[in-house]
C-alpha cells in the first residue's frame, strides 16, 4: 500500500502573549514571558493513496492546523511532512479575488496552483460548466453569494485534477443538488486511485463518504481506522457518553469478534464466540473478563476469558498470537433468569492498574457466521435474535407475543400493597382460572435482586366484553390478576415492576414484561408511612415503580 | 545561499502572471482602467515643477538640462523605487488572506509587487520618453542605458523588498517606519534639487543606492554619461544590492515560519 500523505512526529506550538511589547521584552529580558500552546502533540500518521480518509475532531483540536501544515500553508515547529503527488486545498475562499471577474479568478487560482494559463485553458470550459455559475461568470466576484462563490472555489479544485485533494467542510454551502454533485466528482476521484483528506466535525459525513477516519483530539491522534468505528466512538465522546481517558485506555486493546455461532439447546439459548483480543503498551498479560450487560437497567454477567492461540485470518504481531485468542460460550443455562426480554451487549473488560474496572464494547470483525446484515432468531422460552449494530454485537432477547395489560387500582392496606389488574394475551383464551398463572416481580434497581409475589387470578369480563380488546368475540374471563406485596419486607431502594405470564395450556409460551400503569387517578398519590418507611408509587414513565425510603431523610 | 532566487527565476512565469492580475485587480471596475496609471503621476510631476519653478522660483536649468524635463526623468525613475519598495514591503501583509487560504509558493510576493511596480512605470517611461524625443535635442544611444538602470533598480528593489517583507509581516510597527523613511528618502534623494548644492558633503548623499538610478537616469537622457565612467560608485551599488539580497535570503529563511503564525 503506497502512502499520498506521510507525516511523523508532527508538534505545532504557537506562542502566546499577554502583553503586546512580551516579544521584544522576552528578547530583552531572556525571561519567558509567553504561554505556550501545543496545537499538534507528536502526531505521527500516513494517509494511504486511493482512499478516502476522513479527520474528525471538534473545533479547536488541531485538525486545521493539521491541513495547514500538510498544505503548507503552516511550518510545523518540529516533525516531517511528505507529500507524494499534487495537492490541492479546497477551501470555499481560498484564493479567490473578490474584486476579480470569476473568469479571471479561474484563472488566477490556477496560477497559485502551479498551472499555466494554456494548461488552464484546457480546463476553463469544463470549470465554467461545472460551477453552473453561466453568464455570471463574467462578474466580479464580490457581486456572488456564499453559494455561488463555493461554487466556484470548489469548480476550480476538482477540475485541476490533483493527486490528493483536501476538503475542508467546504460542502457545508451550495445547495443539495450540486453537493450531490461534488460528492460524484469525489467519489469519481476515489476510483480513479485520487486519495482525498476530509477535515469535518461530522461523524455522520465522514462515515458516509470515508472509508478510513483520525480523530484528532487536543492535538493528539486518538484513533485512526475503519470510518464507521471512529465515528461511532466520536459520537459517544460527543455526546458525553464516554469521557476521553476512558476511549483512550479502551483504544490501547486490539479486538474483534470472528465468528458467532448461536444455538438452542434444551437447556436454553447459547451463543459461542470466538476472535482475537490483546493489549498494547506490553500489557498483554491483561486477564479478560466477557460482560454481557443489559442495556436498560445495567445489570450484568461476566465470564473470564481464557486466552489461547490464535488461528485466524487476522494479521498480528507474532509475539502475541500466542494469547490473543479467545473463544467463550454465553449460555442460558449459566446464568439462569438472566436472559430476559430486553437488549443486551457484549462487551470486555479488564483491571486497571489502580483496580478500576475498564470497560469497552468487543468490535465486530469480519464474522465467518454472518454478516453485518443478517439476522437469525432462535425460538425457545422466549425470541433471541444476535445482530451487529455499528459494528457492535447485540443480543435482543424479546416475548413471542404481546401481552395486553394495564393496572387497575393500587392501595395500601395494613401492611401490604395491592396491585390489581388485568393481562390478556390476544388470542389466547382464558376460560377458566387454570389457563393461566401470573407473578408479580419486584426487581430491585441497584441489586437486581428479584422477589415474586404470586398473583390470584379472578374472574371479569371487562376484557371479554370490551369490543375493542375483543373483536373476535373470544374468552378472557379470567384476566384479572390481583397480587399483595408485603412492603414492610423490601428493602430500602427503587423497585420496578414486571409481570410474568404463563400459559398453561399450548402453546405454554412465557412472558415477561414491566407493568403497564396509566390510570393514574387510580393509584394513591400520597407517599405511605409506614413505621420506619416511606413508599411511595411512581408511574411518570407510565411503568409502575416502588420507591422504598426511610422516614425521615430528604431525598438527595 | 540564493534560494529564494533561485525558486523566483524558476517560476518567473507565475511572477508575470500575478503581476499582470494585479494590474487588472487595481483598476478592476473603473472605467478609463490603466489611464489611471499615467494620469496620476503626470498631475504629480505639474504639480511639482509649479511649486518649484513658479511658487519657489527656483526652476532653472540644471547642467544646461530644462529643469521641467529634469523633473519629469528623475521623478519617472523616483515613482518606481517609491512604488516598488512601498508595495514589496507590505507584500506578505496586504496578501494575507491569501497566504492564509492558499497553498502556494508565497516567496514570489515581494516580486510581484515589483513587477506590478515596473509594468506601471514603463507605461509612464514610454509616455515621457516619447514626448522628450521629439522637444528636446538629447536623444543619442545613451538612452538605452535606461535599461540597465531599471535593471539595477529591479534588483535594488528585489533586495530591499526581500529584506523588509519579512521584517513587516513580523511588526507592523517597521512597517510604519518604513513609510515614514520613505518620505525622508523623498526629500533627501536629490530629485528636486541638484546635488552639487552640498558641495562637499554630496558623497553623504550618494551613499543612498536610490540615488544611483535617479542619477543615472538624468545620466543617460541629458548628459550622455556611462556608467562605467563611474566604477567605483557602481561597484559600491552592487555590493549594496548583493549585501541586501543575501540579508533578504537569510530572513526569508529565518522569519517564514514565525511570520506564517503571526500573520
Amino acid at each position: 500500500m503506497s502512502i499520498a500523505v506521510s507525516v511523523e512526529h508532527l508538534t505545532k506550538k504557537y506562542k502566546l502573549y499577554e502583553d503586546k511589547w512580551g516579544p521584544i521584552k522576552e528578547v530583552v529580558s531572556k525571561k519567558k514571558l509567553h504561554k505556550e500552546f501545543l496545537a499538534l502533540k507528536d502526531f505521527s500518521l500516513d494517509f494511504p493513496k486511493g482512499e478516502a480518509i476522513g479527520v474528525l475532531g471538534k473545533n479547536g483540536s488541531g485538525k486545521s492546523t493539521l491541513l495547514k501544515i500538510i498544505t503548507g500553508i503552516a511550518d510545523p515547529t518540529a516533525g516531517k511532512v511528505t507529500v507524494n503527488g499534487s495537492l490541492v486545498f479546497l477551501d470555499v475562499s481560498s484564493g479567490i479575488d473578490a474584486e476579480l471577474t470569476g473568469y479571471e479568478n479561474i484563472f488566477m487560482k490556477g496560477i497559485l496552483l502551479g498551472y499555466s494559463k494554456d494548461e488552464m485553458m484546457e480546463k476553463v470550459d469544463d470549470i465554467i460548466e461545472f460551477s453552473e455559475l453561466g453568464e455570471f461568470i463574467y462578474q466580479p466576484v464580490k457581486n456572488y453569494s456564499a453559494g455561488m462563490k463555493a461554487k466556484l472555489g470548489f469548480a476550480i479544485s476538482v477540475n485541476v485534477d490533483p493527486d490528493i485533494l483536501i476538503v475542508d467542510e467546504a460542502l457545508a454551502v451550495g445547495d443539495s443538488m450540486f453537493r450531490q454533485k461534488c460528492m460524484n466528482k469525489m467519489n469519481g476521484f476515489k476510483e480513479q486511485g485520487k486519495t482525498i483528506i476530509f477535515v469535518s466535525h461530522d461523524p455522520n459525513s465522514v462515515e458516509s463518504f470515508c472509508s478510513k477516519a483520525a480523530w484528532i483530539h487536543q492535538g493528539e491522534l486518538i484513533t485512526y481506522g475503519d470510518s464507521k468505528l471512529v465515528g461511532s466512538i466520536y459520537n459517544d465522546f460527543m455526546a458525553g457518553r464516554r469521557t476521553i481517558e476512558a476511549i483512550k485506555s479502551e483504544l490501547q486493546f486490539i479486538h474483534a469478534i470472528e465468528e458467532v455461532s448461536p444455538r438452542m439447546t434444551p437447556e436454553g439459548f447459547s451463543v459461542q464466540l470466538g476472535g482475537y483480543l490483546y493489549g498494547q503498551n506490553g500489557r498483554q498479560e491483561s486477564q479478560f473478563e466477557l460482560v454481557l450487560r443489559d442495556k436498560r437497567t445495567g445489570e450484568f454477567k461476566s465470564k473470564a476469558l481464557i486466552a489461547h492461540e490464535y488461528t485466524g485470518q487476522a494479521s498480528l504481531p507474532e509475539d502475541v498470537r500466542k494469547h490473543a485468542g479467545f473463544s467463550v460460550t454465553l449460555s442460558e443455562a449459566e446464568f439462569p433468569g438472566f436472559l430476559k426480554p430486553g437488549t443486551y451487549v457484549v462487551s470486555v473488560r479488564t483491571k486497571e492498574d489502580q483496580g478500576e474496572w475498564t470497560e469497552f464494547p468487543l468490535t465486530s470483525g469480519s464474522f465467518t457466521r454472518f454478516n453485518n446484515k443478517e439476522i437469525e432468531q432462535f425460538n425457545g422460552r422466549f425470541l433471541y435474535k444476535i445482530e451487529v449494530k455499528a459494528s457492535q454485537l447485540i443480543l435482543s432477547v424479546e416475548n413471542h407475543n404481546k401481552v395486553q395489560q394495564q393496572v387497575n387500582k393500587i392501595w395500601f392496606q395494613d401492611s401490604n400493597l395491592y396491585v390489581e389488574g388485568v393481562a390478556f394475551v390476544r388470542g389466547y383464551e382464558t376460560e377458566v382460572a387454570e389457563d393461566v398463572s401470573m407473578n408479580l416481580h419486584l426487581v430491585n434497581l441497584d441489586s437486581f435482586e428479584e422477589r415474586v409475589y404470586p398473583a390470584l387470578i379472578t374472574e371479569t369480563e371487562e376484557i371479554t366484553e370490551n369490543p375493542a380488546f375483543n373483536p373476535q368475540g373470544k374468552n378472557y374471563n379470567f384476566s384479572q390478576f390481583n397480587a399483595i406485596i408485603d412492603v414492610s419486607k423490601l428493602e430500602i431502594g427503587q423497585y420496578e415492576c414486571k409481570l410474568s405470564y404463563k400459559m398453561l395450556k399450548d402453546p405454554y409460551h412465557e412472558f415477561l414484561i414491566l407493568v403497564w400503569a396509566s390510570k393514574t387517578k387510580e393509584y394513591p398519590t400520597d407517599t405511605m408511612i409506614m413505621g420506619d418507611r416511606e413508599i411511595k408509587i411512581q408511574t411518570g414513565t407510565k411503568y409502575l415503580k416502588l420507591e422504598v425510603k426511610t422516614h425521615g431523610y430528604e431525598e438527595q | 545561499m540564493f534560494n529564494v532566487y533561485k525558486e523566483l527565476w524558476n517560476r518567473r512565469r507565475m511572477v508575470h502572471t500575478l503581476s499582470l492580475h494585479e494590474m487588472k485587480r487595481e483598476y478592476a471596475g473603473t472605467l478609463l482602467g490603466f489611464a489611471w496609471g499615467l494620469v496620476n503621476p503626470l498631475m504629480r510631476i505639474a504639480v511639482f515643477w509649479f511649486v518649484f519653478s513658479i511658487g519657489a522660483r527656483a526652476g532653472g536649468p540644471v547642467d544646461g538640462a530644462p529643469f521641467f524635463a529634469w523633473l519629469a526623468v528623475g521623478m519617472v525613475a523616483w515613482f518606481l523605487l517609491n512604488d516598488g519598495f512601498r508595495l514589496s514591503n507590505k507584500s506578505f501583509r496586504s496578501k494575507r488572506s491569501l497566504i492564509k487560504n492558499t497553498p502556494f509558493p508565497i516567496a514570489v510576493l515581494p516580486a510581484v509587487q515589483i513587477l506590478y511596480a515596473y509594468y506601471m512605470h514603463l507605461i509612464l517611461l514610454v509616455v515621457i520618453l516619447l514626448v522628450m524625443a521629439f522637444t528636446l535635442d538629447t536623444f543619442s544611444l545613451y538612452w538605452l542605458q535606461i535599461f540597465y538602470y531599471d535593471f539595477a533598480a529591479l534588483m535594488l528593489l528585489l533586495g530591499l523588498g526581500s529584506v523588509t517583507a519579512p521584517l513587516v509581516a513580523i511588526s507592523k510597527d517597521f512597517g510604519r517606519f518604513l513609510d515614514t523613511i520613505l518620505v525622508f528618502l523623498f526629500w533627501m534623494t536629490p530629485i528636486f534639487w541638484s546635488i552639487d548644492n552640498l558641495g562637499d558633503y554630496a558623497y553623504l548623499i550618494k551613499l543612498n543606492p536610490f540615488h544611483y538610478i535617479v542619477q543615472g537616469y538624468r545620466d543617460s537622457v541629458f548628459f550622455q554619461f556611462g556608467f562605467w565612467e563611474q566604477p567605483i560608485y557602481t561597484l559600491y551599488f552592487w555590493v549594496v544590492v548583493c549585501l541586501l539580497l543575501i540579508l533578504g535570503n537569510y530572513l526569508y529563511k529565518r522569519m517564514k515560519p514565525i511570520f506564517l503564525d503571526i500573520l
